[in-house]
């Protein structure tokens, strides 16, 4: 019975993290790094994979500490440790992606004080076990990493009219060069006002945008749910009323 | 001077980084709100933007999970 | 006619482009959860924007002077993400310890905000980013100097275009941050202009 309990919470952890509680689309967070990296799609999703690893390493420690640590120190020790690790990040990917390294520039080291890296660490794992406070960090970092690379793909098909892959992974490659799939180029919608996008306003604007379809489904979804519960809490219509007399 | 004495300034001066952050942050939660400002309660107004998850103000405010 | 230009002119000139055509909020991206989420009113959006920049000035004076002379010589910059992380860390701390101690008015202008500036981009990005693009000292500075003006402007701009918003009939989907966002991407237009639209 409560292995079953320990199951869904397990589950819980992991799930919410993706869709429910979104940690760019619903609690808005991190949205320094989802408007400045995400002009290609390539960059986009680099980022989001790195961004998993830190807060997935910086939740498990946490965690394992969240015992040892005095809890008046418990928010620097945090800093430390996430500081820590973006650092041995930031070390390997100059090493093995050096192309995302540069695409990424300060952002990279701006994962230190990243909204989700941190409130994640306070606010679950530093009260839960090391496997559910890993669950939740794969969680938030698929989250994260399907949002942002949304709005990079957007961004790039838009502003490019093409998607360039192997360009910063570079094991996917054609013929020793990158993939470019030109999908509005040369084409009826070949729009060159498209270029706003890849400008730092057309971030702000698809984002913006974006934000208002999920607040807009959102809404729907409450107006539905309190309509149904309003026609449950009356009493049904067919009661035989007539059958008293 | 020696490549390694550069190397102990500059461990001495993280220790000391660490230990500054420390004891700061340690007195700036224990030094007592000011007199007038007792009345800072976060009410929902004032924080319903606010992306803080640590703020000293919120209580009742639900995080997360 | 290869005049050297004197010093004062490039950093003033470094401080404007710092503040306009390469604006910490609208073009650099940095500081956004902070500007999205304080630039409702115009009172705390000031006393926030006075405070990330007293903060950023101070980090930045001290950050480049620990990356070059403490750091690099001994052979360890990597550390500089942390070091400058706990230099801006307790910074936030000491101001809130010496505003909490000394000046209730203070304090209550915008000490709820002071742990919020921690998280700020804006201020780690420009300490970071002065040493990771090499810059000078004075460059560096004016580099602080620009960040900080910028934001203050910009955020200040931005509380009052959306404490009119308010009032106005904007669309349910949009209301809040979705609405500040697009109105921040007009502005950001605007100062692309300024700038002059390169590929």
């Amino acid at each position: 019975m409560s292995d079953e309990i320990a199951r869904n919470r397990h589950k819980e952890s992991f799930l919410s993290g993706i869709i429910k509680q979104n940690p760019l689309f619903v609690a808005i967070l991190g949205m320094c790094p989802a408007l400045a990296v995400t002009k290609t799609f390539e960059a986009s999703f680099g980022m989001g994979l790195l961004f998993t690893f830190v807060l997935v390493c910086s939740n498990v420690i946490v965690s394992l500490l969240r015992k040892v640590v005095p809890e008046e120190i418990e928010t620097p020790a945090h800093i430390v440790i996430i500081a820590t690790f973006v650092t041995i990040v930031k070390m390997l990917t100059n090493a093995l992606l050096p192309e995302l390294y540069s695409s990424l520039g300060v952002f990279l080291s701006l994962l230190v004080v990243n909204c989700i890296v941190l409130g994640r660490s306070e606010s679950f794992a530093k009260k839960n076990t090391v496997f559910d406070s890993f669950l939740d960090g794969v969680g938030n970092g698929i989250g994260y990493t399907l949002a942002i690379s949304i709005i990079g793909i957007i961004r790039e098909i838009l502003g490019k009219g093409s998607l360039t892959v192997g360009k910063i992974f570079t094991f996917i490659s054609y013929n020793g060069s990158p993939i470019t799939i030109p999908i509005l180029k040369n084409s009826v919608f070949d729009v060159s006002m498209g270029k706003i996008f890849s400008n730092p306003a057309g971030g702000f604007i698809v984002m913006g945008i974006l934000l208002a379809i999920i607040a807009a489904v959102v809404n729907y979804n409450k107006a539905k749910k309190k309509a149904a519960a309003k026609s449950a809490a009356k009493p049904a219509p067919n009661t035989n009323l007539g059958g008293a007399k | 001077m020696p490549q390694f004495v550069y190397l102990i300034i500059a461990i001495v001066v993280i220790v000391a980084l660490v230990a500054i952050f420390v004891i700061s942050f340690i007195a700036y939660r224990r030094t007592p709100v000011p007199k007038g400002c007792e009345d800072l309660v976060a009410n929902k107004e004032k924080c319903e933007g606010c992306l803080m998850s640590e703020c000293p103000l919120a209580h009742g405010r639900e995080e997360g999970h | 006619m290869n005049a050297t230009v004197p010093f004062i002119v490039t950093f003033l000139l470094a401080i404007v482009n710092a503040t306009l055509m390469d604006n910490v909020v609208l073009i650099r991206f940095y500081g956004i959860c902070s500007f999205v989420g304080v630039s409702n009113k115009v009172k705390p959006a000031f006393s926030m924007g006075v405070a990330v920049a007293f903060v950023t000035i101070f980090a930045s004076l001290v950050c480049w002077p620990l990356y070059n002379f403490v750091l690099v010589p001994a052979g360890i910059p990597f550390m500089d993400t942390v070091v400058y992380i706990l230099v801006i860390a307790s910074l936030v701390q000491l101001v809130g310890l010496v505003i909490k101690k000394y000046s209730p008015a203070l304090y209550k202008a915008f000490g709820i905000y002071l742990p919020l500036i921690t998280t700020n981009c804006a201020v780690l990005g420009v300490a970071q980013g002065n040493t990771d693009s090499g810059l000078s000292f004075g460059l560096s500075m004016a580099q602080a100097i620009g960040t900080s003006a910028g934001f203050l402007i910009i955020i200040f701009l931005m509380a009052c275009i959306r404490s009119r918003l308010d009032a106005m009939n904007v669309p349910k989907a949009f209301k809040g941050i979705p609405i500040a966002l697009i109105v921040a991407g007009i502005m950001s237009i605007a100062l692309i202009g300024l700038g002059g639209i390169g590929s």
